[in-house]
């Protein structure tokens, strides 16, 4: 059944076919699959002939990357920069004022808070505390102490814009570089660009937290993480907390791993009967991808088995982390796919859209993720990880300091803010600090001598950082020039970035 | 099959194929610069050098050749005096085009070659093949005319020959038949059918085999199932919440379309403008249903002239894609780049799309107007009858009667006056507001924070509270002429108590909007003042109250009066008012005979479903051009037009949806045919005549075949828009019966089979797979049509995807043999498709796919494997086996021959039966095991079968449901 001929002969013409066409009929993926999964024979030698495939398109990286994987924790809703990272003292004084019409300057709001007769201002209620952060100091929400101890390794930006003012199309923009659905996701294009690492998990893995609050509010759908025009086997994997962690991944009560084994024999053997008669060199592939999913039965498992982690670990990422599901069980999830070779990881956590009742409810959204991020930092770090891994902290936009629905002293809503947000990153080769800085009402994203900055969307605008900014800067850090990760599709070169984005230099190493 | 499917090309000498000279193929060497040179051009240089003017660096466009001449970049006749020629080869990179950080590479060497070639003959120019026209092509010659069953083959044969290729040999009947019944209807054939075609020695028996395919449902099915994957079909809105949306019934009208085989012209036609057409039928109107498929949203806070613009940027972009093949979207922002679709073409074209009725946010609701009820005309014809009798019953009411019955109830509103509202009251929940006695309560403690309340009679008042589980009062005085009871309606988000000169005499604890219900309170009122409490709770979110005085039906009825009075010629002021009479007048007798009929018909309406359509606004938007393509960045005026490069609008033509559609199925149009044509090859043969489906530009890929494509396109037309006749024109072929085994030579030089050196063999769609493993299993239920169906899914698809609000947040899976349907009636909810079919390649239908991605993945053979409607058919399949007569060996036959369509080999033989010990000694002794395994699905399960055969057996079925033979078509 074994002949080495002549599946040096299907190879070759695979190779051909790879050589012909940038995105064949799942062969190029196929190729990457198969060897990684260096199952010799056959995929040994496609992993001799064919080095190209392993590593992804040839000519990426372009250059040298800092950052070899992602981890992507996704605040979905918008979290409030003005109660977490952002702070602004003056407002203090300013209970209830109307925000100035120079700050505002007529610019569009949404239709929830278009109506309003006023658009007075909501100081945080929260107490901010400045830490050492090894530079000149950064102010913390009490929101985060968790986070607050970690601040030495982040990169605090506070001058995020985007174009979008609602969930949808802004969640889309940052995961895709679009606001229109379509086109492929971030993870996607690194899977499509720079291949697997790893030899029987995903490349791009995808986690949903539970929110604690019960108000998971925004939608979060496969979309944001498909591959849009790129080939469907670069989209993300949705890990489950329930059930199998990846779909169909069990086989049924009743079989055990003996019986499918048998099972898979007699489909190879017959799938071998196949080739001899039709040489189809697909058929080959498919007999590959059903030893692959033989082996992604006993490795996604053993990924998901938290119960080898130490007392010191599971501490660390505190008593969530001990239920399937959470952030912080999730954060460890991403630290154990890391060590396994998993390139792009993406926690999803919901709930931060705050148009009313903030206050308590921002409590409990802050206590989900803080000490799971600040764990996951710390354990990247001892671990020796975190150089080369690149952590991403960020919502789709900010939140307003003017108050949507009543307004006390206690509590107050937000409505949705895309002009200036905060963010942060660590690892990756990224420069632990703070960039960027918002004017006295975190409204305006202002330059040092608090001059409101007016970003171009076509332009770098120093100071500022746009979302194709931040996606260009995220594909630099893994060594790609985010012009070159293209896709020729309907005529023309697609990319992440679209036709912006610049690297912002000021935030790397 | 029905005889009305034309005939045509089937033999020379039909539709003017016989009387065209044969002219030998054209020798190779020439250089043609729309197949040579353009690629090139377009490819290196029209970044910046090509249509799109305002780029047009150095004041170079290489696509028109007085600027290449007046530029000297092309010297007619001399390559080495063109710059173009001295700019692309120069050795300095900063010198040479293209420039180095422009991220295209430089030319090859062949390349320059074929441009100094190009220039040397004279540097003409053509137009781009695709803008052409097509015309029949002449048949060429070919080395073995005898092999050709119908003109397409000798375009294929031609390719072939030129190529030193020889066809493969006809495969065997079994195999052709299964492979026509998988292209053609998604579904094995009837094994009745293939054995009557087996033993069919009379000729053409395989035509006769194909039209008992043609008149299938099954092929309406799958021919609309590929059309649904280009419109993007879905059955939820697909955007933020995601709600479910009701247009089903245009999924229906395709499907049937397609099995009536509307012409193909007519098809498009009532999808653009069904609307617009004179005298609309319902049919007519459910397809319009096409220009409302985009998607859509209503999220909290989006702006609707936003909304405006990307809906119709969707449905321009659709268009181009699916019905022209053109990639117009990237004229949305600046003319395009390649193709000459400049900028304002591309809003000439959303200038027909952007004046529609339907709100640009669609409410979240489940039928965003216009709609309409999707009846068939026997269904049509019922409701008439129905309304005629609603109607003698409305005209036995006497309009004095009524005038007299309602003057008397309609009075004006009594004087009110001192409202105050108290402070809010929180509370820990909901139960606890709503019991909770404070201060401003008559009986509570007095409060005395009471401020003055604007309130009114009638009128909303929407956020009073602004809190969760929060209670607020309001209070006032109603000034009576004399005492009386009157009857009052209280709106209120969420429940409400009423206090009548301190007396309670209404609680309603309710979660509720503002707009939903009204309760009906009764209170005695005293002459003089008197002192009403209302108190509102709220739960959670929006909260208001609305209170209107004496029964709010009494002031409507009265109202219809007063018109009537007013206006007494007026029929349909007299027939609203014999309405409300009969709705609340003191004719008992009639009212119920009235309200019976109306409750008659409106239980048959509701039984027929409404669909969402496309009606024009009586006066259009003004269209402008939106400035990189941002909705508030208006730019200069646009009216309706096609890109000139199409022509235009026939010079009687309405302009509008209409003259649109009339244009775009015209003949003449270079590019309807071809693009519908290649993706039927498609089809057939796993890749288009042009593998780009999606774009027929100039960055499109050069057709294989184009001769070939030419003759589909222009005997498509002829044959009078005949999708059937397409379809059996391919299908019926000596290319499309080829055996699709590869030889190593062909492997070599066709390994792509583009040529189609051989017959097609590639993945099956995930939705003919879940079919096919249903109908091996002997559960498919094959009923045509219907609301979307819920099988089987794992738990948290939807609920962890969406947003606690959405319509379809909660997948509730159901229970009847509905869940036995065809794959394309699966509830399509956008934002979470039907998790096995997107494993499966299935598009998300959130945007126009007119070709699917076909990948190979571990976790496809996890999905087929142990997805549990796989597993329930295998189950059910081995009952099915068990229960037939003989042996093992007889039975593994049957279910190979079930499953694979054909007898297994005597190897294939040895391996299963292998297995099959394998798997019953597994179980012999297990019973707990088999047992396990066995209690999956709904269908019942068979008496008297031991469980632990059924659990070899399912396990055989499951391995053959996993063969590549089985998932692939060949």
């Amino acid at each position: 059944m074994n002949d080495p001929i002549r599946d040096a002969e299907l190879m070759m013409t695979r190779r051909q076919l790879f050589g012909r066409t940038a995105c064949g009929v799942g062969t190029a993926a196929l190729g990457r699959l198969l060897a990684a999964s260096g199952l010799g024979g056959l995929a040994g030698m496609a992993a001799a002939m064919d080095q190209q495939a392993h590593h992804g398109l040839p000519g990426i990286p372009n250059f040298a990357p800092k950052a070899k994987r992602v981890i992507f924790l996704f605040m979905s809703g918008g979290p409030s920069h003005l109660d977490l990272w952002d702070y602004k003292p003056k407002l203090r004084d300013m209970f209830n004022a109307d925000l100035p019409d120079q700050v505002r300057r007529g610019q569009r709001v949404t239709t929830m808070t278009s109506g309003q007769a006023r658009f007075p201002i909501a100081p945080s209620v929260f107490d901010f505390k400045k830490y050492d952060n090894g530079g000149d100091g950064i102010y913390v929400s009490e929101l985060l102490p968790h986070t607050a101890s970690v601040v030495k390794e982040l990169c605090v930006v506070k001058s995020m814009w985007t174009e979008a003012i609602n969930h949808d199309p802004a969640t889309t923009f940052l995961q895709t570089g679009s606001q229109i659905p379509g086109r492929p996701s971030m993870g996607s294009w690194l899977s499509y660009g720079l291949g697997s690492l790893n030899e029987n998990l995903p490349t791009y893995v995808v986690l949903h937290s539970k929110v604690s609050t019960g108000k998971p509010n925004q939608a979060v759908y496969p979309r944001l993480w498909g591959s849009g025009f790129l080939p469907s086997e670069y989209q993300g994997v949705a890990f489950r907390s329930q059930g199998d962690a990846v779909l169909y991944l069990q086989d049924p009560d009743g079989m055990d791993r003996g019986t499918r084994r048998k099972m898979l024999d007699a489909v190879e053997a017959l799938n071998h009967q196949s080739l001899d008669h039709f040489n189809d060199p697909e058929i080959a592939a498919r007999i590959k991808q059903y030893e692959l999913a033989y082996q992604l039965q006993a490795s996604v498992p053993d990924l998901m088995d938290l119960s080898k982690e130490s007392a010191e670990t599971m501490e660390l990422y505190g008593k969530d982390a001990h239920e399937p599901g959470t952030f912080a069980a999730n954060c460890l999830l991403a630290r154990r796919m890391v060590q396994r070779g998993v390139r792009f990881i993406q926690i999803f956590h919901r709930g931060w859209d705050l148009h009313s009742n903030l206050t308590p409810d921002i409590k409990g959204q802050a206590k989900d993720v803080d000490q799971g991020c600040a764990a996951l930092i710390k354990d990247l770090k001892r671990q020796g990880l975190l150089d080369e891994t690149l952590v991403v902290w960020a919502g789709e936009f900010g939140r307003t300091v003017y108050c949507q629905g009543p307004l006390t002293k206690e509590n107050y809503g937000r409505d949705h803010h895309p002009r200036a947000f905060t963010i942060w990153m660590a690892g990756g080769g990224v420069k632990p600090g703070v960039y960027g800085q918002t004017d006295d009402y975190g409204y305006n994203i202002v330059d040092k001598d608090g001059k409101i900055i007016d970003p171009s969307v076509e332009e770098f605008t120093p100071g500022a950082v746009h979302i194709h900014d931040l996606q260009a800067t995220i594909l630099n850090q893994l060594g790609i020039d985010h012009t070159k990760l293209t896709f020729h599709y309907q005529g023309r070169e697609f990319r992440l970035t679209d036709v912006n984005g610049h690297v912002v230099k000021d935030l790397l190493k | 099959m029905k005889p009305s499917i034309p005939l045509l090309l089937v033999g020379s000498g039909v539709l003017g194929w016989g009387a065209l000279a044969q002219t030998p193929a054209k020798p190779k060497a020439e250089i043609s610069f729309d197949r040579d040179v353009m690629p090139i051009l377009s490819q290196k240089c029209y970044k910046c050098h090509g249509p799109d003017a305002a780029k047009a660096a150095a004041g170079l466009r290489l696509d028109q050749f007085s600027s290449v001449v007046a530029t000297h970049a092309v010297v007619v006749g001399k390559p080495s005096a063109s710059k173009i020629i001295q700019r692309v080869s120069d050795k300095d990179a900063d010198v040479r085009m293209p420039p180095s950080d422009s991220g295209v590479k430089p030319l090859t060497t062949a390349q320059i070659e074929i441009l100094k070639q190009w220039i040397s003959s004279g540097a003409k120019y053509e137009k781009h093949w695709s803008f052409v026209t097509p015309t029949m092509p002449a048949l060429p010659k070919v080395s073995n005319p005898l092999w050709c069953k119908n003109p397409l083959d000798r375009f294929v044969l031609a390719k072939l020959d030129a190529a030193g290729m020889k066809p493969e040999a006809e495969a065997d009947r079994e195999t052709l038949a299964m492979r026509a019944a998988q292209t053609l209807t998604g579904l094995p054939p009837d094994p009745g059918q293939v054995i009557a075609f087996v033993n069919d020695k009379q000729p053409g028996a395989y035509e006769r085999f194909v039209d008992k395919l043609l008149a299938s449902p099954a092929y309406g099915e799958q021919e609309a199932r590929y059309w649904l994957d280009a419109v993007r079909y879905g059955d939820t809105h697909g955007l933020q919440l995601d709600n479910e949306r009701g247009v089903y019934p245009y999924r229906d009208w395709v499907v049937s379309a397609f099995n009536r085989d509307l012409p193909f012209d007519k098809f498009v036609q009532w999808q653009l403008a069904g609307d617009l057409l004179p005298k609309p039928t319902t049919e007519q109107l459910v397809a319009t249903g096409y220009v409302r498929m985009n998607l859509t949203s209503n999220e909290g806070g989006a702006i609707a002239e936003e909304f405006l613009a990307r809906n119709t940027f969707d449905r321009v972009d659709t268009t181009g894609t699916a019905l022209l093949g053109l990639t117009v979207q990237c004229a949305r922002c600046h003319d395009h780049k390649y193709d000459p679709i400049a900028q304002k073409d591309y809003y000439g074209l959303y200038a027909f799309f952007n004046s529609t009725k339907d709100d640009p946010l669609d409410g979240n609701v489940t039928y965003p107007p216009p709609v309409v009820r999707a009846a068939t005309p026997e269904q049509e014809a019922k409701i008439s009858s129905m309304d005629r009798a609603i109607d003698a019953v409305l005209a036995k009411v006497n309009p004095d009667t009524a005038v007299q019955a309602f003057t008397a109830n309609n009075k004006p509103i009594p004087a009110t006056k001192n409202w105050q509202i108290s402070p809010v009251y929180s509370a820990p929940s909901f139960d606890a507001a709503f019991d909770q006695v404070s201060a401003a309560e008559p009986g509570g403690a007095g409060e005395k924070g009471w401020k003055p309340f604007a309130f009114e009679i009638g009128k909303d008042f929407a956020n009073i509270i602004g809190k969760d589980n929060a209670s607020v009062y309001i209070r006032g005085t109603i000034v009576m002429d004399k005492a009386e009871t009157i009857g009052f309606g209280v709106s209120s988000d969420d429940a409400v108590k009423v206090w009548l000169n301190g007396k309670l005499i209404h609680s309603h604890k309710i979660g509720r909007g503002i707009d939903q219900g009204i309760d009906r309170v009764t209170g005695d009122f005293k002459a003089g003042e008197n002192e009403i409490v209302i108190k509102v709770i709220n739960g959670i979110s929006t909260d208001g109250l609305n209170l209107r005085l004496y029964d709010p039906r009494d002031k409507e009825l009265g109202d219809k009066v007063i018109a009537y009075q007013k206006n007494p010629s007026s029929a349909v002021a007299l027939r609203e008012m014999r309405i409300a009479y009969l709705a609340v007048g003191p004719d008992e007798t009639s009212r119920k005979e009235y309200q019976r009929l109306m409750k008659a018909k409106a239980e048959f309406e509701s039984s027929i479903p409404m669909s969402l359509i496309a009606q024009e606004m009586e006066k259009p938007r003004q269209t402008y051009i939106l400035k990189r393509g941002l909705y508030d960045q208006l730019g200069d005026k646009v009216t309706r037009h096609v890109p000139g490069f199409l022509g235009t609008l026939a010079p009687a033509a309405q302009v509008n949806r209409l003259g649109l559609a009339q244009w775009m199925t015209s003949s003449t149009n270079p590019l309807f045919a071809r693009v519908f044509v290649n993706r039927v090859w498609q089809q057939h043969f796993g890749t288009g005549l042009v593998k780009t489906s999606e774009d027929f530009g100039s960055q499109g890929e050069w057709p294989v075949n184009q001769p070939l494509l030419d003759a589909l396109a222009v005997s498509f037309i002829k044959s009078g828009w005949s999708v059937k006749a397409l379809n059996r024109m391919i299908v019926t072929s000596a290319t499309f019966r080829q055996s699709s085994r590869i030889s190593k030579e062909k492997l070599a030089k066709d390994p792509e089979n583009r040529l189609v050196s051989r017959g097609p063999r590639f993945r099956l769609d995930a939705e003919v797979i879940r079919d096919k493993a249903l109908w091996a299993s002997g559960l498919l239920v094959h009923e045509v049509g219907g609301k979307g169906f819920k099988p089987y899914q794992p738990d948290g698809i939807w609920e962890n995807a969406s947003d606690p609000a959405s319509s379809t947040h909660i997948y509730v899976r159901e229970h009847d043999t509905g869940i036995y349907r065809r794959s394309m009636y699966l509830f399509w909810k956008r934002t979470a498709p039907p998790p096995a079919m997107v494993n499966l390649d299935a598009p998300l239908r959130d945007t126009c796919i007119v070709r699917r991605s076909t990948t190979n993945t571990p976790l496809q053979a996890l999905t087929t494997e142990n997805e549990t409607g796989f597993l329930e058919a295998s189950r059910v399949m081995a009952q099915r086996m068990l229960l037939g007569p003989g042996n093992d060996d007889m039975r593994i036959q049957r279910a190979f021959g079930l499953v694979i369509g054909r007898s297994a080999s005597a190897k294939e033989m040895t391996i299963l039966k292998t297995a099959l010990s394998g798997f019953q000694q597994r179980y012999a002794n297990d019973e707990a095991a088999a047992k396990k395994l066995v209690m999956v699905g709904d269908a019942p399960q068979t008496p008297n079968q031991r469980v632990s055969d059924q659990a070899a057996w399912m396990l055989l079925c499951s391995t053959l449901m996993n063969t590549d033979e089985f998932l692939t078509v060949h």
